[in-house]
């Protein structure tokens, strides 16, 4: 794509940006040459096996919060209010879809015989319930209530994850996760639009917003914290990944 | 069922489409190709592409929310992720088809009003029998609409459509062909995937078979809705090829596609020859599901 996106009027921006042209072009850079999320060539290094468990139970739980992002954004484009969001949460399905896959990858490649009853096995408590919470703003149709938690809450919350994990991690397990980093910066700049707009058109919206937050800041936090002690993260960068999660919502103007 | 879904991952859909058969393009052509200045600059040839090319774009859009809404009744992790490809292929197509409305000079403001003109009532109706049964969250029959029925009606169009455009507009079949290859992708999903769910759930088989019969007899109206609209751009075109060879003196052309010479057809022979076709391969598939063909009903 030739065109210099931020020279562009606002409407043809949005065009643009939510374009399958665009996506293709943003992932062509970074998922060329990769096999299932990694190159060929890096190599696997040793694990210890009590490591390698942790590691497949985090890998378990991405996999639950891909797979609610997975549903959440295909059942959104069902109430997507015009063209350009269907086609841009359209990438969103396959790029939470690749991440659901690349990870069960990574799981097989640890080890794990049966992914789908790992994860069914590891679950941590709080993911599962955000999920269905999830489900259902997706399910009564609620734009902003179900973008919001999808797009920013969900989003924000995996990429302060994956972010923290990615600098602690074996090669390989890094290399997948700053690919899904990669697509996480960009599902979460689609929320932040999407919303600060409607938010600017329609600011009594925000209250409603706040009422999710309210409910899915605790389940987000405690997730954090379940998956933090899992991958034996140090605990003076624990606060830190709460921070950076709150400090992305709160950009939107979600303080409370 | 593993094995076979395994040829359905995001890993070889990423090697085969966007690093394969699309490396290069720019809404599914070279970037260098454009419309043919006989269809921009001929009122009646540009108002029949416009029509013709709204079609593509109800049908696509019908596929995005089908495939999209069929992603959380998946029995299986692996269905899910193949159909969050297939997701983003029709998101594809529908870009690509309105982009060709924009290259056709339609304004981006009046999409919507374009694209409500030109729509056929038969396809939009179509599009709802399908979308009941992807609103209950009913895989099989979603599948089946979806991926056999629909995927395999855009298939046969596509082609046709491709042999008509191959050397007249070189940019239009180049499009299709990138989507041609989407759908038989799609098609292969579809009977692969709903063989074995069909034998875990024979019950579903005669209401499969009802919504195939309902669906049939939009499909056949949606033809001959489109054929009979487009008796005036046919003549125009006769027109502009006679005049084209009198002044060339070259022969005839010769459109082939199913074992017919399209450029020796009237428009009412074209639309037997077309519904023929998508029928007959309806019958196929359906048998090789272990469901009974339905005749539909003649609009």
């Amino acid at each position: 794509m030739s065109r210099e996106v931020h020279a562009l009027a606002p409407d043809e921006f949005l065009e643009e940006v939510h374009s399958f042209e665009f996506w293709f072009h943003s992932v062509e850079g970074y998922l060329a040459d990769t096999e299932f999320g990694h190159r060929p060539g890096t190599p696997e290094a040793e694990i210890p096996p009590d490591r390698r468990e942790r590691l497949i139970t985090a890998l378990c739980n991405y996999c639950i919060g891909e797979t609610a992002a997975l549903e959440g954004a295909s059942g959104l484009i069902g109430f997507a209010p015009n063209r350009q969001t269907k086609i841009f949460l359209a990438t969103q399905v396959v790029d939470e879809a690749r991440h659901l896959e690349v990870l069960m990858h990574r799981m097989t490649e640890l080890g794990a015989k049966d992914p789908e009853a790992e994860i069914k096995r590891r679950a941590t408590r709080t993911l599962p319930l955000f999920r269905r919470r999830l489900l259902e703003l997706v399910a009564s149709k609620d734009w902003e209530a179900a973008i919001f938690a999808q797009n920013v809450i969900l989003e924000a919350m995996e990429f302060a994850a994956f972010q923290a994990h990615a600098r602690n991690a074996d090669p390989i397990t890094r290399e997948v996760l700053e690919g899904v980093i990669k697509d996480e910066r960009r599902h979460m700049g689609f929320g932040e639009n999407e919303l600060g707009r409607r938010l600017a058109a329609t600011p009594h919206v925000r209250a409603r917003l706040l009422q999710v937050k309210r409910e899915l800041d605790p389940l987000v936090l405690e997730t954090f914290e379940e998956m933090l002690a899992e991958l034996a993260i140090p605990r003076s960068e624990r606060p830190e990944l709460g921070r950076n999660y709150l400090a992305t919502v709160e950009r939107l103007g979600f303080t409370a | 069922m593993a094995d076979f879904l395994s040829a359905y991952s995001i890993q070889n859909w990423l090697e085969s489409c966007p690093q394969g058969y699309l490396e290069g393009t720019e809404y599914g052509h070279a970037p260098s190709e454009t419309e043919p200045g006989t269809i921009l600059e001929n009122p009646v040839l540009r108002e029949d592409a416009v029509r013709g090319t709204v079609q593509l774009v109800v049908g696509e859009r019908c596929a995005l929310a089908a495939s999209s809404g069929l992603i959380n009744a998946a029995p299986d992790e692996a269905s899910k992720r193949f159909l969050a490809t297939q997701t983003l292929d029709e998101a594809r197509h529908v870009e690509i088809f309105t982009q060709r409305l924009f290259d056709l000079g339609v304004k981006k403001s009046e999409l919507e009003d374009v694209i409500k003109s030109y729509a056929s009532p038969h396809l939009v109706a179509f599009a709802g029998v399908l979308l009941e049964k992807v609103d209950k969250k009913d895989f099989v029959a979603g599948v089946v609409g979806q991926n056999i029925v629909l995927e395999g009606l855009a298939f046969s169009v596509f082609e046709m459509q491709y042999a008509v455009n191959k050397d007249m507009n070189p940019k239009f079949a180049h499009t299709l062909s990138g989507t041609i290859a989407d759908e038989r992708r799609h098609v292969g999903f579809g009977e692969n995937r709903i063989g074995s769910l069909l034998k875990e759930e024979p019950h579903k088989k005669p209401a499969i078979e009802k919504m195939q019969k309902e669906m049939s007899y939009h499909i056949l109206a949606t033809f001959a809705d489109a054929f009979r609209r487009n008796l005036k751009a046919f003549e125009e075109g006769q027109r502009l090829g006679d005049r084209q060879r009198e002044l060339t003196g070259a022969a005839p052309g010769k459109i082939e596609w199913q074992g017919a010479n399209l450029a020796q057809l009237a428009p009412a022979e074209m639309e037997q020859l077309l519904a023929n076709t998508v029928l007959k391969e309806f019958k196929v598939r359906l048998g090789r599901l272990g469901l009974e063909y339905q005749t539909p009903a003649t609009p």
